[in-house]
């Protein structure tokens, strides 16, 4: 413990010999002040309709604020099915610590949540993990390693390029894969590959900030998970139409 | 404020006054923009004290209601003519809610009289009024701006012009144009777009369409390999300035170009030009078409004349240009943003309401590979036939084996062979890189003071080029350097990180040290794509461009990939502000303390 304290102390020390080498007086106030920041992202908000003829609504939102290194993220995905009687599907609710460990790149660490929004059955609590960023071709990317409580590892990728067309408006090819390192079965997820999505969208600018779009996706399920699906009466592949909004603040 | 003219000016103002009565302008913007140039009394011009007043108030921007800082009521602020010899003597209040400075731009002062807060003074808080007093011992064209936050941006500043001891300007008459970028955006709110939003305010980025006529023009493989190289740098080519034309509202002494600010001569009068880039974030590039302009001085400091058409000036660069013309048509003052996102015009006229023909604006440029310091060295036959007319060619131009050698050869004729090459400075580069602040390492940076800069590659008139400065007397200081102190300029566009050496100014661990009296060599490695006006603050900096005498320069613009070596007498001592002049790069860190001890 007096280690530590002994520690902290020179640290400090150290800390505030930085400080008053930077200017001739210890009262005056720093040339340039460093800022905080922050964003809220919303990526997408959009109303699907599927091949099916069902309506969902999903979100897909990151929040973060801090500094040029570290930040504090949330990141929130999910959707509703409109008319179907069932509550919200959560697909992540995320808290992340986020440290910038290359010009392009953040590793992130954090908590999160899953599940049903209105009853526990099937809430699901895990550790997360994602390197998050910018690949060469500037690809956005973001992928994650999920642990939960029971021990289930799984893994997800998600890629979106903005193809520009012209100075306001984008084509948006974009990916997503989900995959389970073991199996998860109380969650509907067996070992393997799970389920890819590709979408299409066109955006528009209104403003940098306020960018409707229009587009279309393609999601398969693969192997045992299409077979669970298969059980419940659903479509190894969805196809859906999109209607959305990209906005930020 | 005591007005004290030398009567022959007095004459002159007389004459001057003759040619017209019309001053309508003058309610617009600052008074001492007046059409007649110099001596038309209205600026400050004193031997006592200047009182300045520095408040927040409602003023008519480019046809639109604005909140700028004011001086004196004016924005920009006053023009502060001062001389050679005398003491000065500035009471600055500041009537604003929050800390304020001002700081001398180019002036050399006690350190305490700098006016950077946190580094030669606390600032000036609100309510209070501080005493600045400095022997003026030198003259030329400078300018004055706040060193507090993002002042700067919203019209705290303003021009500073130190007449010679003998009065003698060369010229029958002068006119400040001093250029500056305004927006009505609160600067807070751009720093943070800038931040969050990577190209928020570049409405100029490549599109798929120039994807398409590239492959038209140079075959998909080449297209393939260009972009490739880009977009694995995660960078875009068409990163010029980070805040452009389309939200700035160019301004030429606080006019747009609709205003059109008019500077009167008289047929074959001299004219001195004092041209001024006070802007936060802007480069330009000046010409006046139909006139040549001999430039006579750069950054204040007098040149040995050199002969041109066009000139680009960086941030807070000052150049003064001698024009003559001979017939009493107009013309325009052409002051063109270097990505082409916009302009600011005003006339040269012998009459009120003539003006001359406002040229287009060139195509956006597009940086070539030279801006990530592939240098000319690397195997230029994998790169095919890359875009030449964008790639500026260095001396080893010569050396390349293959490509379209039309836009080389274009270059080669515009660099004289007389021009002296640039010492070849050996740099150090650690493979490990910056860090994560640094998102380029130029691997093989060149001299670039021969090459005019982006977008004036190829233009067919004579373009000025650091290369062309020649100081008009040797400095005091003959010594060679003893030491040479190596900084790099670094950055990181995606997060808007700018640096020296990776390292933002809240987390170096100390001042770069300089010892007084020491004769040093300073070499600065732009490890980035964009170009930054570097300014040191209280010491000159000769520019080792191969010219005898050196010109020398408070501010010094690098173009990506560059490096350049400046000698320094470290005769000042004390603290001293040394950052790059783009304030939001400054801002977001790009900034040191030089301690002279």
């Amino acid at each position: 413990m007096k280690r530590v304290k002994t520690l902290t102390g020179l640290l400090l020390l150290g800390f505030a010999s930085v400080v008053s080498a930077q200017h001739a007086e210890d009262d005056w106030p720093e040339p340039m002040k460093t800022s905080l920041t922050g964003q809220l992202m919303i990526d997408r908000l959009e109303i699907s309709q599927t091949d099916n003829g069902d309506n969902v609504v999903t979100w897909d939102a990151i929040g973060w604020y801090g500094g040029d290194e570290k930040r504090l993220y949330i990141k929130t995905e999910g959707e509703n099915q409109l008319n179907d009687g069932e509550p919200s599907e959560l697909e992540s609710a995320e808290v992340l610590a986020s440290h910038l460990i290359a010009p392009f790149w953040e590793f992130q660490a954090g908590l999160g949540l899953r599940g049903s929004l209105d009853s526990d059955v099937n809430r699901e609590h895990y550790a997360v993990f994602s390197l998050f960023g910018l690949a060469p071709y500037r690809f956005e990317i973001d992928q994650s390693l999920t642990v939960n409580e029971d021990g289930d590892i799984a893994a997800s990728l998600e890629a979106e390029y903005d193809l520009r067309l012209t100075q306001v408006s984008y084509l948006q090819p974009r990916l997503e894969v989900a995959a389970a390192l073991t199996d998860a079965l109380d969650y509907d997820r067996p070992r393997g590959f799970n389920s890819m999505t590709l979408g299409l969208r066109y955006r528009y600018e209104l403003s940098r900030e306020f960018a409707p779009y229009i587009g279309a996706y393609w999601r398969q399920s693969f192997a045992k998970t299409a077979d669970l699906e298969a059980a419940r009466g659903k479509d190894d592949s969805e196809f859906g139409m999109v209607i959305g909004v990209r906005m930020w603040f | 404020m005591a007005k004290t003219l030398p009567s022959s000016r007095r004459k002159f103002i007389k004459s001057a006054l003759g040619l017209s009565s019309a001053l309508v302008l003058a309610r617009l913007a600052p008074v001492w923009a007046s059409p007649l140039g110099r001596s038309y009394g209205e600026l400050i011009h004193s031997d006592g004290p200047i009182d300045l007043l520095i408040e927040q108030s409602p003023m008519n921007v480019a046809g639109k209601s604005a909140f700028p800082i004011t001086l004196n009521g004016s924005m920009p602020g006053p023009l502060i003519r001062l001389r050679e010899g005398q003491r000065a003597q500035l009471n600055v209040t500041n009537a604003l809610k929050t800390d304020t400075s001002i700081h001398w731009h180019g002036i050399i002062l006690p350190e305490n009289m700098d006016g950077v807060p946190g580094v030669s003074f606390p600032g000036i808080k609100p309510g209070e009024t501080f005493h600045y007093e400095f022997d003026v011992t030198q003259n030329g064209t400078y300018w004055y701006h706040s060193h507090s936050g993002l002042q700067e941006q919203v019209g705290h500043l303003g021009p500073l012009v130190i007449e010679p001891a003998d009065g003698d300007i060369g010229a029958d008459r002068e006119h400040v144009i001093l250029l500056s970028d305004w927006t009505f955006e609160d600067p807070h709110a751009v720093y943070r777009n800038l931040k969050v939003a990577e190209g928020y305010y570049n409405y100029q980025q490549r599109t798929l369409s120039d994807t398409f006529d590239d492959i038209k023009k140079q075959g998909l493989a080449d297209t393939w390999k260009q972009r490739s190289m880009w977009n694995k740098m995660r960078m875009s080519s068409r990163d010029i300035l980070d805040v452009t034309g389309s939200f700035y509202t160019y301004l030429m002494n606080g006019r747009d170009s609709e205003t059109n600010w008019t500077a009167l001569y008289r047929p074959g009068e001299k004219i001195r030009l004092r041209i001024i880039n006070g802007s936060a974030m802007s480069f330009f590039d000046f010409r006046i078409p139909g006139l040549e302009m001999v430039v006579v001085a750069a950054d204040g400091q007098p040149v040995k004349p050199v002969t041109v058409d066009e000139f680009r000036i960086g941030v807070a660069e000052t150049y003064d240009v001698i024009v003559q013309p001979k017939d009493s048509q107009p013309y325009t003052f052409f002051a063109e943003s270097i990505d082409r996102s916009g302009y600011v015009r005003g006339t040269l006229a012998t009459e009120m309401g003539q003006q001359a023909e406002v040229p287009e604006l060139r195509p956006t440029p597009e940086r070539g590979m030279d801006a990530m310091g592939m240098g000319m060295d690397h195997d230029m036959g994998s790169m095919g036939a890359t875009n030449m007319d964008s790639m500026a060619m260095s001396h080893k131009g010569h050396e390349m084996a293959s490509g379209s050698m039309d836009g080389m050869q274009h270059q080669e004729h515009a660099i004289s062979a007389t021009r002296p090459i640039a010492p070849v400075i050996d740099i150090k580069h650690t493979k490990a890189g910056h860090g994560p602040g640094a998102a380029m390492l130029a691997e093989n940076p060149t001299s670039r003071l021969n090459e005019p800069g982006i977008g004036l590659e190829n233009v067919n008139h004579r373009v000025l080029v650091y290369g062309d400065l020649i100081g008009a007397h040797p400095w005091p200081d003959e010594r060679e350097p003893e030491r040479q102190i190596e900084l790099h300029l670094t950055g990181n566009m995606e997060r808007y990180m700018w640096s020296f050496d990776g390292v933002k100014f809240s987390e170096v661990d100390g001042p770069v040290e300089f010892h007084h009296g020491e004769r040093l060599r300073l070499v600065l490695v732009n490890d980035t794509m964009m170009d930054h006006p570097i300014h040191l603050h209280g010491m000159w900096m000769e520019l080792e461009n191969g010219q005898y005498p050196r010109p020398r320069k408070h501010t010094i613009s690098l173009k990506p990939s560059e490096v350049v070596s400046l000698q320094i007498s470290a005769d000042a001592p004390g603290s001293w502000a040394f950052h790059c002049h783009l304030l939001y790069h400054m801002k977001a860190g790009m900034f040191r303390v030089v301690s002279v001890v």
